[in-house]
């Protein structure tokens, strides 16, 4: 590659500084990469820029065809805008691709998009979208396939759709939909974004799993129903609670293949083992399956005993163990209080909750839901440790006979962290009583209990999950968390592409949330999976991406 | 004889009706519901998303009027949603097939629709005979594995009570039969499908065995099944071969010099094995629930895992044509037993 940019455009002016922050060592390599890419910067360059070679992909290791079988909860496929299970974007990631894909070291890969500009404030977007490239129905793929799939995405009054979530900043309040002149079709592979304000995670939001290109004429109630797609296989079959098999589209020229992307195997088996890890285990002894979508807590061990290979990953992935300060209980509102909350901080000590929760498989974090692997992630301590007067705090808060219910859904770690927090505190001399509920009932008031625990994934910017999760107002914000402060705050950080400046406001947020003891957030989560020796390409991705296509038996 | 077996089939309506409406009376209570909206649209959906869901597909009808549409005995709903798209109750849903008729105002049980799998996107009547294959496989090897080894056991240790061999016997079937298949089931994963005792001889997953059931991958759901049923006919073999053998008849016979192995074989052995056959046809039902468990625990994909995932999913109509199923099942093996019953003993008339 000759261009620095994917656009051949000059570097973006925040480069520099990026580069000078690594070399000083302020920076980690995936914070600059994470950076860097998102500005159009090409991976290639990126590591150039760092004086460093771009590892070389597995493609060269790869065999072409065979069969790869995954154990993977098969689940019904629904409209791509309300995927809220990365499985079910596993199944029709075959034949939809995405506009950009997120690696795990952070960098940003042009797919369907050939390259795209964001100008300094992250108001305008050029996207440039690739060439050649068809669906399998013979369709050009063209800039009005992207206008149209954007729009869509910004409806927010579609059923279950989420990326309306991740592209607030193109969505116009009044009427619910794309807002008039922001998605511009500039060419016949062109489209510009003219956002209302600035944002900068919209590049971000379009790698994330619901964001698949679909064609015009897509079955919302049903993907399986019409599977034209750009991508290289069709589903043979698909069982729900069985098995889905993936197999190559033959007839249809996949744009990959040019580009040497992949796709080497010939048949993806997914099959449903139920939600028991210990049924995975059986399956792998009787040689049913080549790997797993992910392995969770002791089983780590497991799998390593019985000789797969592992692929871990550091991810952002985390639990919020929180009160919500709107819930009532028996009349009075006892999680409205700041000094209740910042007691429960205080007598939790986050290292207990990773070591019992989660077999100290990931990293302490500092209940701010924002961290190093960030890129704007600042530095702020957390609340001290102290259990003592943790229950002075809430005894002058006149709350320390009150009961209260931690709830928590029924599976393994999730309910072990929780316990450890519910021991913690009780350790402290607090009331406390633990519910656990199955899965099944679990998710209908998961955002309304006093107080529990939900499960967060990753995601590349550390703004996104504030925006989502903890600003007022927002269906997702489980704390009912409501600061006029931290919202400005948070807007103000979403104009500024650029991370050191954004990290300056960040210091600031990661502080409101200390001081307002808002949530526990005990770790981060390594995340594994594990396969049989002899495939390559299948690594672990830190935000759980569907990227079959990289997957091979190993030459 | 012909009144007696209609009778059992009204007996047998009724109680489907009474099973149906209760189960679907469950399965439509409100937060069930918004489970079902939750996992159909997605499960962080807001509030005012699910009620417009569920308005929009007929779930906030009335109970009784939902339950006759089900049936058949009212039309179908048809609704104009909220987001502009018409949907009724008898549209065609899924892909066209021979089973999906075109569209009629009535559209239940009673007209032959199963209904939709919202779980499966499928229609039930697509789903439920392939699952009922597989169980049927299933238990037809229970069966061959199960019964002759139960009657042995139950005869052999029948034949003398007290001695040696009678209690061994004993002994083992109190254990099989004393063991749930939760446990035994486990345990013998742990024993022959792990290689923590050196003795991995099967596998512990019959995901396979669906579509090639070979002795490795199905002697373990089949044995554990059978384990259970064995030890409670070998008990009541055993209690009805040692009443036989303390009989009049077989007192007189022995007098008269007959051999003990004619004894057993020509005299014993007929009458001894009434009890037994009712025995094993009642049991039929009960090892449904062990199908249940056992489908489960090795990823068998029957109809018994088909129904926890049905109730863990909230898939009312599939819910409610396994219910159907279920009662058919029950209340027919009962039906033969009674009629066998009347041919192996031909004391008994049915009045």
């Amino acid at each position: 590659m000759t261009n620095k940019t994917l656009t051949g455009a000059a570097l973006h002016p925040a480069v520099d500084v990026y580069v000078k922050d690594a070399n000083a060592g302020k920076l980690s390599r995936r914070e600059f990469l994470t950076r860097t890419t998102a500005l159009g910067v090409t991976s290639a360059a990126a590591y150039g820029l760092l004086g460093l070679e771009q590892p070389a992909a597995a493609a060269g290791h790869a065999q072409q065809g065979g069969t790869m079988r995954m154990q993977m909860e098969v689940r019904a496929l629904k409209d791509t805008r309300a995927t809220d299970w990365t499985q079910i974007a596993f199944v029709y990631a075959g034949w939809l691709e995405y506009l950009v894909e997120y690696n795990s070291d952070g960098s940003f890969e042009s797919a369907l998009l050939e390259s795209w500009e964001v100008n300094d404030d992250a108001t305008v977007y050029t996207l440039n979208v690739r060439q050649g490239v068809k669906w399998n129905n013979g369709d050009d793929f063209t800039a009005d396939d992207v206008a149209r799939v954007i729009s869509d995405w910004c409806d927010t009054a579609a059923e279950g759709n989420s990326m309306a979530g991740r592209m607030t900043a193109l969505v116009d309040t009044d009427t619910g939909v794309a807002a008039e002149g922001a998605i511009n079709v500039t060419g016949p592979h062109q489209v510009t974004l003219n956002l209302p304000k600035s944002d900068i995670t919209l590049i971000a939001g379009m790698a994330d799993y619901p964001a698949a290109v679909y064609h015009s004429g897509f079955d919302n109630e049903n993907p399986l129903n019409d599977m034209v797609g750009t991508g290289p296989y069709i589903s043979e079959s698909h069982e729900v609670g069985v098995k889905s098999v993936l197999v190559r589209n033959e007839g249809h020229e996949w744009w990959g293949y040019a580009e040497g992307r992949g796709a080497f195997l010939d048949r993806i088996e997914f099959i449903d083992y139920g939600t028991d890890p210990s049924a995975w285990v059986a399956a792998a002894a009787a040689d049913e399956i080549d790997m797993t979508y992910e392995t969770v807590g002791d089983f780590v061990e497991v799998f390593k005993s019985i000789g797969y290979e592992e692929s871990a990953i550091a991810s952002a992935s985390t639990i919020v163990v929180r009160p919500n300060q709107a819930a009532e209980v028996d009349g009075v509102m006892p999680y409205a209080d700041v000094r209740v909350r910042k007691a429960i901080a205080m007598a939790v000590n986050n290292e207990v909750c990773l070591e019992l929760g989660y077999a100290n498989q990931g990293v302490v974090a500092r209940n701010q839901h924002v961290g190093p692997m960030h890129p704007e992630w600042a530095d702020v301590p957390a609340t001290a440790y102290d259990p003592e007067g943790a229950l002075a705090l809430l005894t002058e808060a006149g709350m320390a006979d009150f009961e209260m219910e931690i709830v928590s859904i029924d599976d393994d770690w999730r309910k072990n962290t929780t316990d450890a927090v519910a021991a913690q505190l009780r350790d402290a001399g607090f009331n406390v009583k633990r519910t656990i509920m199955p899965g099944s009932t679990f998710w209908n008031d998961w955002t309304k209990y006093p107080f529990s625990s939900t499960n967060w994934n990753h995601r590349p910017l550390g703004t996104q999950v504030l925006g989502l999760a903890y600003r007022s107002g927002e269906a997702w914000n489980e704390f009912a968390f409501s600061n006029a402060e931290f919202d400005t705050l948070l807007d103000e950080a979403n104009a500024l592409a650029d991370a050191d400046s954004r990290r300056v406001v960040m210091e600031k947020l990661q502080a409101i949330l200390t001081d307002e003891a808002v949530t526990i957030q005990p770790y981060w989560r390594t995340i594994y999976r594990h396969a049989k020796p002899g495939f390559v390409g299948w690594d672990m991705h830190i935000a759980y991406l569907p990227h079959i296509y990289k997957i091979a038996i190993a030459a | 004889m012909g009144l007696f077996i209609l009778r059992r089939f009204g007996i047998m309506i009724l109680t489907a009706l009474c099973l149906t409406f209760i189960v679907f009376w469950l399965t439509n209570l409100y937060p069930k519901l918004e489970v079902l909206a939750k996992t159909q649209g997605n499960f962080r959906m807001s509030d005012e998303a699910v009620t417009t869901f569920l308005d929009n597909r007929g779930y906030t009808q009335a109970l009784p009027i939902k339950y006759g549409q089900w049936l058949g005995v009212l039309p179908g709903y048809v609704i104009e949603g909220s987001d502009g798209e018409t949907r009724a109750r008898c549209e065609l849903r899924g892909p066209p097939s021979d089973i999906n008729p075109p569209l009629s105002r009535y559209c239940g049980i009673i007209q032959g629709n199963w209904g939709f799998s919202t779980v499966a996107k499928v229609e039930v009547s697509d789903v439920l005979p392939t699952r009922l294959a597989n169980t049927g496989k299933l238990m037809f090897w229970v069966m061959l594995v199960m019964i002759p080894g139960a009657l042995t056991i139950g005869v052999l240790a029948g034949m003398r009570e007290g001695s040696k061999m009678d209690r061994s016997l004993s002994t083992v079937s109190i254990v099989s039969t004393a063991t749930p298949e939760y446990v035994s089931g486990v345990i013998l994963i742990a024993l022959f499908a792990t290689p923590l005792f050196g003795m991995q001889f099967f596998k512990g997953s019959a995901a396979s065995a669906v579509d090639d059931a070979n002795f490795n991958n199905f002697f373990l759901p089949v044995i554990t099944i059978a384990l259970y049923g064995m030890g409670y006919i070998a008990r009541m073999t055993r209690a009805s071969m040692t009443e036989v053998m303390t009989a009049q008849f077989v007192r007189t016979a022995r007098l008269k010099g007959v051999s003990f192995r004619n004894i057993v074989m020509k005299h014993a052995l007929r009458n001894a094995l009434i009890a037994p056959f009712t025995v094993i046809m009642l049991q039929v039902p009960w090892l449904l629930n062990g199908v249940v468990i056992v489908e489960t625990l090795f990823t068998y994909q029957g109809f018994g895992w088909e129904l926890v995932r049905a109730a863990s999913n909230n898939d009312i109509e599939m819910l409610l044509g396994i219910s159907v199923i279920s009662v058919f099942v029950v209340l027919m093996t009962q039906l033969i037993s009674d009629i066998g019953y009347v041919f192996l003993n031909p004391r008994i008339r049915i009045s």
